[in-house]
């Protein structure tokens, strides 16, 4: 008989794991400056680029309101879904926001912002429909556990909160939360896509011999996947940094997100220099 | 503190499982590949299916292993992790040539998975035992099932086999991106299958009375089940002969698969089972 404790998320950060990811982000955007900067400034911009999208990503996800199974039986608040199920979604419709965006020609300002809002809008329509269920389907109100009062509206939340329960339904702030963490998550995955597309336009020409407007179904395509690829890395980072259940920015497991921006940091940084390699090697 | 108690007996270890996934997945990829190079054929690329199901395999037992200890986020985040660092890994192995991109891949994907184990276990402190090795094992099982599904589709898995397509008009060839394996993205179509289908099993049979060989069976079953569009794809990529060739592997193990996991269904089922204490066989 084996006994293992079961991870509980623990508090506090690891020193040294911090250090040694920051010290792996530092070596790889240093060497890229080094052996590519003179040469061609645009891979160097676009693997920054590429690890602010990842930390976006990542940081977004803390502000969506996730409950999982105990959502679904009204005993916890958020929606009734995994993390990387939420996150997965709301930056899948950013992308498709984002990348038509892109494909119009709209400029990289509007190009990220259209994925940003794409994606606060499927959280937007998640929660308002998730909100219909709980309240007309399964008859329960709104109200927070973790906190007393609404942290927005100022509402009270002890006397909706039925007892037995961490609260149930969806507070106004994990709605907000949902949406502002759809509008990172878009934005983060548009970020990517869009750097990972110029690099792939620039460099796939050479590296398959063929005129630069044969290979962009190509270029889309990996670039897409890519940052699919990135995004869910990043948000099941996150995910395994909350740990189950959140309600939003106003969730004391909230105040775990520097741990997952770290991760973010050095995971982006990896999975993304060797997703720009394909290209620029 | 919850803990995770269980009494392990009987079943397979994960280390076999591990190494004959590994080795099968690989002598697979080099089967098809080199066979369809010897004979400048298609008709081989059956292989690259039946290296899906043997990384499958091994891939759901990998998963098994980590969400005993109960992860909180729900066993298909690791399907996530699993393809979105493989396919990474999958595309940069691909720029090499063919005999030494399956090595490649799984040495970049060790990497990969290696420091993505590290960051969830140490800096996001998830303090799992087995965190770090199940994160190496699911980015390689997640592109070595990629680049079976891409040898399957199109009979190679070099970038310039998946990124083109040669088709010859009136005598002469022309080289077209648009309607080639990751042009046309059937990579994403290749990448949510695998996905799906790596998360299933485990997720369908955990709790009371898991039994390993049925999960593995579903496992082969989910397996088989996602070669079949992927062998209509490549009527696209392929001759007519290495199509009929996959459908044909791919139907028949879909149906072999099905029956044996519908036995194993009915063994397991309550009401077949006198009441003993739940056990849990080895697995993890």
């Amino acid at each position: 008989m084996t006994v293992t404790p079961k991870p509980t998320g623990g508090v506090g950060m690891n020193p040294v794991a911090n250090a040694l990811s920051l010290i792996l982000l530092i070596a790889i955007v240093g060497a890229t400056y080094i052996l590519y900067y003179s040469a061609s400034p645009l891979v160097f911009t676009a693997l920054v680029a590429i690890i602010v999208g990842g930390v976006l990503v990542g940081f977004g996800v803390h502000f969506v309101p996730v409950g999982g199974a105990p959502a679904a039986m009204g005993q916890a608040p958020g929606i009734a879904t995994g993390v990387a199920m939420l996150a997965a979604g709301a930056g899948l419709a950013g992308l498709f926001g984002g990348a038509y965006a892109v494909q119009s020609n709209l400029g990289f300002w509007t190009s990220i912002v259209a994925g940003g809002i794409g994606g606060a809008l499927m959280m937007a329509i998640t929660c308002l429909f998730v909100t219909l269920i709980y309240t007309y389907g399964m008859g329960i109100p709104s109200a927070s556990g973790k906190v007393k009062v609404d942290p927005i509206t100022g509402d009270s939340q002890v006397e909706y909160k039925s007892q037995g329960t961490e609260g149930h339904g969806l507070p106004f702030s994990s709605f907000v939360g949902g949406v502002t963490g759809g509008f990172l998550g878009g934005l983060g995955g548009t970020l990517i896509y869009y750097e990972l597309l110029m690099v792939y336009e620039d460099r796939l020409p050479v590296l398959l011999s063929a005129s630069s407007s044969a290979i962009v179904p190509v270029a889309v395509s990996l670039a897409g996947i890519f940052a699919i690829g990135l995004f869910l890395v990043n948000a099941v980072l996150a995910a395994y940094n909350i740990t189950g259940t959140t309600e939003g920015f106003h969730d004391p497991k909230f105040a775990r997100f520097p741990r997952a921006i770290v991760a973010s940091l050095a995971a982006s940084a990896v999975c993304g220099i060797v997703a720009i390699l394909v290209a620029a090697l | 503190m919850t803990v995770k108690v269980e009494v392990k007996e009987g079943g397979t270890p994960h280390n076999t499982i591990m190494w004959t996934g590994l080795i099968a997945s690989l002598v697979c990829l080099y089967l098809g590949a080199g066979l369809n190079a010897m004979f400048n054929a298609y008709s081989f690329s059956f292989f690259g299916g039946l290296a899906v199901v043997a990384a499958l395999i091994w891939g759901s037992n990998a998963i098994k292993t980590l969400c005993s200890y109960g992860i909180g986020t729900g066993v298909p985040s690791t399907g996530y992790t699993t393809f979105g660092a493989g396919v990474v890994a999958f595309v940069i192995a691909s720029r090499v040539s063919w005999y030494y991109a399956p090595i490649v891949l799984v040495i970049v994907a060790a990497i990969l998975g290696g420091i993505l184990g590290y960051l969830a276990n140490d800096v996001i402190m998830m303090k799992i035992p087995v965190l770090v090795r199940s994160t190496v094992e699911f980015v390689m099982v997640g592109a070595l099932m990629l680049m079976g599904f891409a040898l399957m589709a199109t009979g190679s898995y070099q970038i310039l086999g998946i990124a083109t397509t040669q088709k010859s008009l009136l005598g002469l060839g022309a080289t077209n991106f648009a309607g080639s394996f990751i042009g046309i993205s059937i990579i994403a179509v290749a990448f949510i299958l695998g996905m799906i289908a790596v998360q299933h099993p485990f997720n369908a049979t955990l709790g009371p009375s898991w039994q390993q060989d049925r999960m593995l069976m579903l496992a082969a079953e989910c397996g088989f089940l996602s070669l079949i569009p992927v062998a209509i794809i490549s009527i696209a990529f392929v001759s007519l002969p290495a199509v009929i060739v996959s459908l044909v592997v791919s139907v028949v193990g879909w149906l072999y698969t099905y029956s044996q996991f519908l036995c194993l269904s009915k063994r397991d089922a309550a009401a077949w089972l006198d009441a003993k204490p739940i056990r849990e066989p080895e697995g993890h």
